[in-house]
């Protein structure tokens, strides 16, 4: 118990010694590279293995990707004067820019993580757990739990649409 | 001063949105009123959008949009376009009037012509779609021939041939996001925000201390499993973050396997360039998802013990495919 917060502490004063802000806004940029690198891991046979600039490529994609769908949320918030997207602000605009072969599954998705079902099925339990420990480390993802969810779906969406 | 204004204001939206959650309750019926009409429902949101967005303009977003003009001014000339354009689409005589919020509003009505001509096509009218596209094409090519030399490394590659916008074909229905996504980039690096190199990693004292650790053949960290004086954090973290992939994980020998992959690859990062720096890197993730564990369920004590003890199950189980995996690694290096 007392080793636990010391060791977030500490790691704090570190990043604020050297230049707060780049790390912040580095850590903001891109999402972590390891759970990238998990999800990118399911798709290949136990032996496969992948390479570190890969895993930057696929970083990039995916972080431009997950900013393409936002600010096209954004801007239809904007217009209607609202300041919180939610996930069917985001499915408008995967569906407005050409992505409606996703629609029907993320549709499923947020209909079973808005009725909280967690434990009615194995899969949503599992599937919805994992989620939730992916997008924890990124402060900026964290501000609406459904939003969250819709871009750590997305994410293993992305992989489909990339490959 | 302008973009630490802006900054401030980003700070304020992320808070609103955390506290503001009735306004996503009563946005749904919003949006499936306008899924019920398509045509007819885009044509109401449009006119309210646009009068919306004069409000906000005099409201809330002057700082932000006088932002924008600022790197509009430094990276398009094209303003008498705009200009002409902007008349011809809206018919209030307030907005000619004012005359610091015509290029900011111009550039919102080419966003409203720009959807306009989606209606019309969907329609079937032929002429007038031509007749609305070529002013604007002609814009955004000098907006491309702008935004060139910049981001010329990101042009995406051609998914639909439906429109010609240069020398990279672009899927029509993304090409207005793609060209806002292209001068958010420029803000952000005209802003020196972007950092064009990556850091090799985040935390200097967690990079030192992963260098002073011993490694064995490979690579490796050594004493991973056994408990030491000096490795009993990370070890105890590993162990938690190993135990709650387990229980998150509907199968437990896949998860093995892709933790035994994982160690594989992170051997042959450390081999491949700059070892010390790669191996730190990964230590570091690691144990940062560690502290997220701990974060998450700060009060389940006893999850966290229980969590231990099938780690440490998991752990007799794991030096049998460790040992088995040495030898594997060995020869990748020889060759």
């Amino acid at each position: 118990m007392a080793d636990g917060p010391a060791s977030p502490g500490g790691g704090s004063h570190e990043s604020g010694e050297h230049s707060p802000r780049s790390n912040v806004r580095e850590q903001d940029r891109y999402l972590p590279i390891a759970n990238i690198s998990r999800i990118m891991k399911k798709a290949l046979p136990a032996n496969g293995k992948i390479a570190k600039d890969a895993k930057e490529t696929v970083q990039e994609c995916v972080s431009e990707f997950i900013s393409f769908i936002t600010s096209e949320a954004s801007d239809k918030c904007q217009r209607e004067k609202r300041k919180t997207i939610n996930g069917d602000d985001l499915l408008w605009a995967m569906a407005t820019l050409g992505f409606e072969d996703y629609i029907d599954p993320l549709k499923i998705y947020l209909t079973r993580y808005r009725e909280g079902d967690t434990k009615g099925s194995a899969k949503g339990g599992d599937s919805s757990s994992k989620k939730d420990v992916q997008p924890s480390p990124n402060a900026q993802l964290a501000h609406q739990g459904s939003f969250s969810q819709g871009v750590s779906y997305t994410i293993s969406q992305t992989f489909c649409f990339q490959h | 001063m302008a973009m630490q204004t802006v900054y401030l204001k980003e700070h304020e939206g992320l808070v609103h949105s955390s506290v503001g959650q009735l306004s996503s309750v009563t946005s749904a019926p919003w949006w499936s009123a306008l899924g019920s009409q398509p045509v007819y429902g885009e044509y109401c949101g449009q006119m309210k959008s646009f009068s919306l967005e004069i409000s906000n303009y005099v409201d809330q977003f002057g700082a932000g949009k006088q932002a924008a003009r600022g790197v509009e001014q430094l990276l398009d000339k094209g303003h008498t376009t705009q200009f002409t354009i902007f008349p011809g689409i809206s018919s209030s005589d307030d907005c000619k009037m004012s005359g610091d919020a015509q290029n900011p509003q111009a550039t919102l009505s080419l966003q409203s012509s720009l959807a306009e001509p989606h209606n019309r096509f969907e329609i079937g009218v032929n002429q007038p779609m031509i007749c609305a596209k070529y002013p604007y094409m002609d814009q955004f090519y000098g907006l491309f021939s702008a935004y060139g030399p910049q981001i010329s490394g990101r042009i995406m590659l051609p998914i639909n041939l439906t429109s010609d916008e240069g020398p990279t074909y672009v899927n029509a229905k993304q090409y207005h996001g793609i060209i806002r996504r292209r001068q958010s980039r420029a803000k952000a690096v005209l802003e020196n925000k972007m950092i064009k190199r990556r850091k090799p990693y985040m935390h200097e004292s967690r990079h030192l201390h992963a260098t002073r650790r011993p490694r064995g053949c490979g690579g490796r960290f050594l004493n991973t499993k056994s408990s030491t004086d000096g490795n009993g954090k990370n070890e105890s973290e590993v162990i938690k973050t190993s135990g709650r992939q387990f229980q998150s994980s509907a199968s437990q020998s896949s998860e093995v396997l892709q933790s035994e992959v994982g160690m594989l690859n992170s051997s042959k990062q450390t081999n491949r360039s700059s070892p010390n720096i790669s191996g730190s890197e990964v230590t570091s993730m690691y144990s940062r998802e560690g502290f997220d564990g701990f974060s998450v369920n700060p009060l389940g004590s006893s999850v966290h013990s229980l969590a231990d003890m099938i780690g440490s199950e998991h752990g007799i189980i794991r030096p049998t495919k460790w040992v088995a995996a040495v030898p594997g690694n060995c020869y990748n290096l020889k060759i």
